[in-house]
């Protein structure tokens, strides 16, 4: 027992410790940005590396996100003879939870992992310690770019994968099962209100900021070997997702 | 100088010609010393070999030199200032002056050769396009690869990426050029060039050059000034010929190459024959 209490107290004080310098490096980015923003070429870059490429897989999964809600959300619907309001259940689904939800996920397994090994094999190959010898500061130039590119990029990407995941919906409810068009667009047009597009962005701007942040953070501080890296990498995945669905309940609860 | 411990100890005769100089320096990692009172003198001008067997601390010394790592206690005096009292911009301005070539070259592998060398030119200037060009080109002739330009650093033999990563280093016409084993792993034609490289460049641009390796008989070549480090000090230092005729056991085990001497062959174990028939492990 005395094992497992000094066990328990260790990770504790790990965690603690985790947070705190994860914390320092998120207000020591916060603190350069404005100069980062200065040099928006470097941050243009990287959203398109982060942004731009994961674009395919953002809008596959999202047309077939849509097409699947589209089939389930008609099954139940026409239960009750109310499958005309598939367009406003799909909308609010995708607009409050699944947009943002699963952009980040897809973001933290597509662009997180590429974030954290790029900048963990950078420090496993010294090209960080040759950039402070040339004086030039590795959190400025490369870390701090690609957290604002990441940080961009979500929002982005969420409202892309939202706009392609109602396409599915319509293709399957309006196309394959027969929904009446004007009924599902009209409905979704009285039911979705401004407030539900913010919550969707809001939560797509705060997950952005949360997957980027983890996967800098992880490649910053990997060890320098291949296995070092490789941990970073596994584990920009598995805390960004939990950290996603953890903020999503507190986000959704904060929002309701 | 001499080949002596004790006069290696006294890195103030090389009076004010010094651009560097280690006093009495102490380091240590995890409670394990690695300088235990270590005196270097670089003096200006000069190609400084600094040698010794794998795990002295030779690119511990470098770190120390460019302030990556602080002395536990001594001074790391470079260009007059005090390595371990500089803030963080006024250790950047020093490092300004200095161009490192690391053991792996350390290319940015996602910029191409060209981009690589302009990269401190970016950063710390603000010439215009045509100049920049013109600067890096002169650097990449200066090495022998104006016409890699346009490769990647994946598409360099281990020898081309040492040369691209020396004409980035020069990039910035540095005060104090830094080598950090620059021989390693090189086939004996790159090795020559390198060699030349290092003396031609230091001559050429009237610098001072600091060289960690472990291939004695190349540098000695090209080296004015050696040092052999064992046991976290200096153990001899001075010409070629001073080191050749060192008394000292570690140094003539050093420069001879043999296998076994007071840097042991069998790292520390249990007794062979008690290991062999008891069955242990460790």
């Amino acid at each position: 027992m005395t094992g497992l209490g000094a066990e328990l107290l260790a990770s504790a004080q790990s965690f603690v410790r985790t947070v705190g310098a994860t914390t320092r490096f998120l207000l020591h980015l916060l603190a350069l940005t404005p100069a980062g923003l200065l040099r928006f070429r470097l941050v243009v870059e990287q959203v398109y590396n982060a942004g731009a490429l994961s674009l395919v897989i953002i809008m596959t999964s999202g047309l077939f996100v849509g097409m699947v809600l589209g089939l389930q959300g008609y099954d139940l619907l026409q239960r009750f003879g109310s499958e005309d309001s598939l367009g406003t259940g799909a909308a609010l689904a995708l607009l409050r939870e699944l947009g943002p939800v699963v952009t980040a996920l897809l973001f933290a397994g597509r662009a997180g992992t590429s974030l954290a090994s790029e900048i963990g094999l950078m420090r496993a190959t010294d090209q960080l310690s040759a950039m402070e010898i040339m004086a030039v500061d590795p959190m400025r130039r490369v870390v701090l770019p690609r957290f604002l590119g990441g940080a961009i990029s979500v929002p982005l990407l969420t409202a892309v994968f939202i706009a392609v995941g109602l396409f599915g919906v319509q293709l399957v409810g309006v196309q394959f099962l027969g929904v009446d068009q004007g009924s599902f667009w009209s409905q979704m047009r009285g039911a979705v209100e401004l407030g539900d597009v913010t919550e969707g962005l809001i939560k797509g701007a705060v997950f952005g900021v949360a997957c980027s942040l983890v996967a800098v953070y992880e490649g910053y501080n990997a060890e320098p070997t291949a296995e070092g890296v490789g941990r970073a990498t596994t584990r920009t995945v598995v805390i960004s997702a939990v950290l996603t669905l953890i903020l999503d309940y507190i986000l959704t609860a904060i929002m309701l | 100088m001499s080949a002596t411990h004790s006069a290696a100890a006294e890195p103030s005769g090389a009076g004010d010609d010094s651009v560097a100089r280690l006093v009495d320096v102490h380091y240590a990692v995890d409670g394990k010393p690695i300088f235990r009172g270590l005196d270097i003198a670089i003096r200006r001008g000069e190609v400084t070999a600094i040698m010794g067997p794998s795990g002295t601390g030779k690119t511990t010394l470098l770190r120390l030199v460019t302030g990556q790592v602080f002395a536990d206690a001594g001074q790391v005096i470079v260009d007059g200032r005090d390595v371990g009292s500089l803030d963080r911009r006024a250790l950047y301005a020093l490092r300004r002056r200095m161009g490192m070539l690391f053991q792996n070259g350390a290319l940015l592998t996602d910029l191409d050769v060209f981009e690589n060398v302009a990269f401190p030119l970016r950063e710390h200037t603000r010439l215009p396009e045509h100049l920049i060009r013109n600067v890096v080109l002169m650097k990449l002739h200066a090495v022998g690869l104006r016409g890699a330009a346009e490769l990647y650093p994946q598409q360099l033999s281990g020898g081309m990426g040492r040369r691209v990563a020396l004409a980035r280093a020069i990039a910035m016409d540095p005060d104090i050029l830094i080598y950090d084993e620059p021989f390693a792993g090189l086939d004996p034609i790159s090795m020559g060039v390198v060699l030349r490289l290092i003396r031609q460049l230091n001559d050429a641009l009237s610098i001072s050059s600091i060289v960690v390796t472990h291939d004695v008989r190349e540098i000695s070549q090209i080296a004015d000034t050696s040092y052999i480090l064992s046991d976290g000090q200096v153990v001899a230092s001075g010409k070629r010929k001073e080191l050749e005729s060192s008394s000292s056991e570690i140094v003539r085990q050093f420069i001879g190459g043999h296998a076994d001497g007071p840097v042991p062959f069998h790292y520390p174990a249990p007794d062979y024959h008690e290991q062999l028939l008891g069955g242990a492990v460790s």
